[in-house]
């Protein structure tokens, strides 16, 4: 098409995880005249949605319905989630999870040939769809091929984004280094949609791959867009001791226990149901993610976990499963336990403790996707919207990335149609930006040089320490100083490969200052919550506190200091706040 | 802790596409069992590093789970190391003693071209799928088709094809670099399924055709593609590929 140069598109998409290439089909689909760019760090494939394990959730059956699903969401997310968005998201849930099966996704059947679902922690009814426990791959996979068929979608594959490109209050594009040269370039775009994940890399003890560092939480933030409720960190109750590999929700959906050092199912204890043999909804080891990493947490205190090298741990015991349904129904459980642990859950019990996994805050956007800034849109983890509350439910998350995957992608492509021109500072801003990484990064920086990994140490040191499952006022006030502390000595790093082809030793730089620009926003949106909602609980402040806190954290990028917290309503349709009940 | 053991290590290091290769020596003192293989390549790095003398080794990786398909190394000759069904991110140490020798090598083949030491670019791969590895037929408005009913043993295979992750060990490990296994694998998936269906001469055709553009070669059913393949894919896909193929091309339809 004429009209572009080399480096221009109508919609720039960040990310070519689940959301973004959910994304890419909606604008190809919105209007088929538009150029699309795909710009992702590492090849789409290898984004973070391929090792969702679980299922993604939607209404299918027919003893299940919306309300029930927008209630399981709401009463998990203890009532933060906006409810016009979750009303949108579970109607939607269903038709994009049949699109996907139209394009060739091998969802698992039933014997009858229907779709089939799984049950899940904090749902009601059986509602997660999967394909075997490969879900994120398949889903993926599927998108990823389905690109394939529109030619207007071009893909920039290993290109990391350093900023975006803002100018006359509208984002229109971004700055990128293409990884395989070293070369940094402007990439303009009418909109621009960030769908870059999640950040849990900002913690030592993470599911979280390499690559989820928040980036794009960091560049909307830096241009003053909001960012929603960060405070709230899902912790996940299973993951392998010292990989932190983690264990899908069903291997407990499909009947597995939590056993404590005396074999225990010690959720009884915990205001989460009865044991019983079979698996209920709801209840015991079905129960939200947020109450169970709580629940290990005083089971520790009271000395009824096992110690081991890697910090104290549970148990997940499947062995009365029986190999046939092992085999059947989660075999990646035994192959990663196998290969990572050792261990044959066939036959002994799975070493499991809580994890970090999610993050249900993010970049603050509307139903369609937009942000506050014109131009610029975001779906996916990185996004909050939002559905998720104060703790989303698992298998919650994938069908999110398509729902507002898509509406992000029609509205940014709508947005794109209009054909505003670009402005003639982009070439500028973009060499600024080449300039500030290598002034800041490649020269000698003064006498005491810093080490990279050193400052990660102490990033992860301090996260761990004030923003764990229970936070208090002291802990998280030196964390904030600490991550202070850590954001100054971050100017004194300087790089010691020079060279311009596959710097890792750059992106990981560039990578921490993004981790520590989100560290900040998180520490002090927790420190100003002074109350216990969801999993984000203060020790002095054990109780929900509606009258204050019914309402969105709103973090917005100080020039010095920590971020300016603002509080935005809650969106209540048909669901008033209530106490949140599991296990009855 | 594990005790620490001594490995010797001959890896493959390349500066550019274009430049010639060469194989170096290493030795590693401190490696352990719990170790993955790449995080003993990391250790290496470490001490390249440390030396100053040279760069790190490029290899590349994303999930260290098996499921992203770029943990692409060629292990004492074999694609992925010794172990069956396992990608190189899932081999781990234990299965190696003190003093033994291991040479790292890319995955090699005219059409994945060496990149920088052990990375190689599998676009080609993208390139197959870009011609017909989707479904591009409008199925109906979504809501009412309400999941078209797919025989449970249909999908069952469907499912194991669709496995396949792309890592290009079948096409490393095959004497004539055949890329058959993957493109037979992403046939086998979609033109089983009923939405599929429709388009198979075509995806077919199309696929396979492509596959020879890029310079891979032909199948001589060696089948050192279905033994090293860490996701166990059946090499009954390649005979479905050429049974689809021959029909269609005999046909001699409009594709
Ligand atoms: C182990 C695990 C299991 C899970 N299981 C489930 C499950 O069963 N069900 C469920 O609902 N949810 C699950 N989740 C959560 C869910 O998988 C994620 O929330 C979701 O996949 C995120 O998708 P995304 O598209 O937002 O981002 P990602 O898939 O993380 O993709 C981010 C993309 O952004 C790109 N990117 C980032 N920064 C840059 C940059 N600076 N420049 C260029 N590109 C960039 C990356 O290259 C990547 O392509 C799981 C999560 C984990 C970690
Ligand atoms: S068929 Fe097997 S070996 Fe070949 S690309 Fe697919 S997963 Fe890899
Ligand atoms: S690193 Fe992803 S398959 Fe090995």
């Amino acid at each position: 098409m004429a009209r572009y140069g080399p480096n221009e598109h109508d919609v720039l998409i960040v990310g070519g995880g689940g959301a973004g290439l959910r994304a890419a089909i909606a604008v190809a689909e919105t209007n088929p005249e538009l150029s699309i760019a795909v710009v992702s760090k590492v090849y789409p494939m290898r984004s973070h949605t391929v090792s969702a394990e679980g299922g993604s959730a939607a209404v299918i059956k027919d003893n299940d319905s919306f309300d029930d699903h927008a209630y399981d969401t709401i009463s998990g997310g203890d009532w933060l989630c906006d409810q016009d968005a979750v009303e949108a998201f579970v109607k939607e849930a269903p038709k994009e999870l049949l699109q996907l099966e139209h394009w060739g996704c091998p969802w698992s059947r039933e014997e009858d040939g229907s779709i089939a679902v799984r049950s899940f922690g904090g749902m009601t009814n059986k509602r997660t769809w999967f394909a075997a426990d490969k879900t994120g791959f398949h889903l993926l996979h599927t998108m990823f091929q389905t690109t394939m068929k529109y030619d207007p979608i071009q893909r920039y594959d290993e290109y990391y984004v350093t900023r975006l490109l803002v100018d006359n209050g509208r984002c229109q594009g971004v700055v990128a280094i293409e990884l395989a040269t070293g070369k940094i370039e402007a990439i303009a775009a009418r909109s621009v949609i960030m769908c870059t994940g999640g950040c849990g890399r900002i913690f030592p003890f993470t599911t979280n791959g390499n690559i989820k560092t928040g980036d794009g939480m960091a560049f909307a933030y830096r241009e003053g867009v909001p960012l929603k409720d960060m405070e709230f960190v899902q912790y996940h109750p299973t993951g392998l001791p010292f990989t932190g590999i983690l264990i899908t929700e069903a291997a407990r959906a499909e009947g597995g226990h939590l056993l404590n050092k005396d074999g225990y199912r010690y959720l009884q204890d915990y205001d989460l149901g009865e044991p019983k043999p079979e698996p209920i909804h709801r209840s015991m080891e079905l129960g939200p993610r947020d109450r169970l990493s709580q629940a290990f947490e005083k089971e520790e205190e009271k000395g009824r976990t096992i110690e081991g090298p890697y910090g104290s741990y549970i148990h997940l015991d499947i062995q009365h499963l029986g190999e046939e349904i092992i085999d059947r129904k989660l075999p990646f459980v035994r192959e990663l336990c196998l290969k990572y642990e050792n261990i044959d859950p066939v036959k002994e019990m799975i070493p499991v403790r809580p994890v970090v996994h999610y993050m249900m805050g993010g970049i603050d956007t509307d139903i369609h996707g937009a942000t506050k800034l014109d131009g610029l849109y975001a779906a996916g983890e990185t996004a909050c919207v939002s559905i998720n509350g104060a703790n989303r439910l698992g298998s919650n998350s994938l069908t999110e990335l398509l729902v507002f995957g898509a509406r992000a992608g029609q509205a940014a492509a709508e947005f794109a149609s209009e054909q505003k021109p670009f402005s003639s500072a982009l070439e500028a801003l973009a060499t600024d930006e080449s300039r500030r990484i290598e002034k800041g990064f490649f020269s000698e920086n003064g006498s005491n040089p810093e080490s990279i990994a050193s400052i990660r140490q102490e990033m992860y040191q301090a996260m761990e320490k004030g923003v764990g499952i229970y936070r208090s006022e002291d802990s998280l006030e030196r964390s904030q100083e600490k991550i202070q502390e850590l954001q100054e000595r971050l100017m004194n790093v300087s790089i010691e490969d020079h060279s311009y082809t596959f710097n890792t030793e750059l992106v990981a730089a560039l990578e921490l200052s993004n981790m520590l620009d989100i560290s900040e926003a998180i520490i002090q949106s927790a420190l100003q919550r002074t109350e216990s909602r969801g999993s984000h609980q203060r020790v002095n402040y054990p109780d929900r506190d509606d009258e204050h806190f019914l309402a969105h954290s709103m973090a917005y990028k100080s020039e010095v200091g920590p971020p300016k917290i603002e509080y935005q309503p809650v969106t209540i349709t048909r669901w008033p706040p209530g106490e949140r009940v599991y296990g009855h | 802790m594990a005790e620490e053991f001594s490995i010797h290590l001959k890896v493959w290091r390349q500066e550019g596409p274009d430049q010639p290769g060469k194989l170096v020596d290493y030795t590693l003192n401190n490696v352990n069992e719990h170790m993955s293989f790449l995080e003993m390549l990391d250790v290496l790095n470490e001490q390249i590093v440390a030396e100053g003398k040279e760069d790190p080794v490029e290899f590349d990786y994303d999930c260290r789970e098996g499921i992203c398909g770029s943990c692409n190394l060629v292990i004492n000759g074999r694609a992925h190391g010794p172990k069956a069904m396992t990608c190189t991110c899932q081999l781990h140490m234990r299965n190696y003693s003190d003093g033994d020798t291991i040479v790292v090598e890319p995955f090699r083949a005219k059409a994945f071209p060496v990149i920088k030491d052990l990375v190689v670019d599998r676009s080609a791969f993208d390139r197959i799928v870009e011609v017909g590895g989707y479904v591009s037929i409008k199925t109906g408005s979504a809501p009412d088709a309400n999941s078209i009913p797919i025989d449970k043993s249909v999908a069952d295979t469907a499912f194991d094809y669709a496995t396949c992750i792309g890592c290009g060990a079948c096409v490393a490990a095959c004497p004539n670099s055949s890329a058959s296994l993957f493109t037979g694998a992403k046939l086998a998936h979609l033109n089983r399924l009923p939405q599929g269906e429709p388009e198979r001469k075509k995806r077919t055709i199309a696929m396979v055709e492509q596959m020879e553009e890029e310079g891979f070669g032909d199948c001589s059913n060696y089948a050192e593609c279905e033994a090293v393949c860490p996701k166990g894919i059946s090499i009954s896909a390649i005979a479905e590929m050429r049974r689809n193929y021959m029909k269609a091309a005999l046909a001699g339809e409009e594709v």
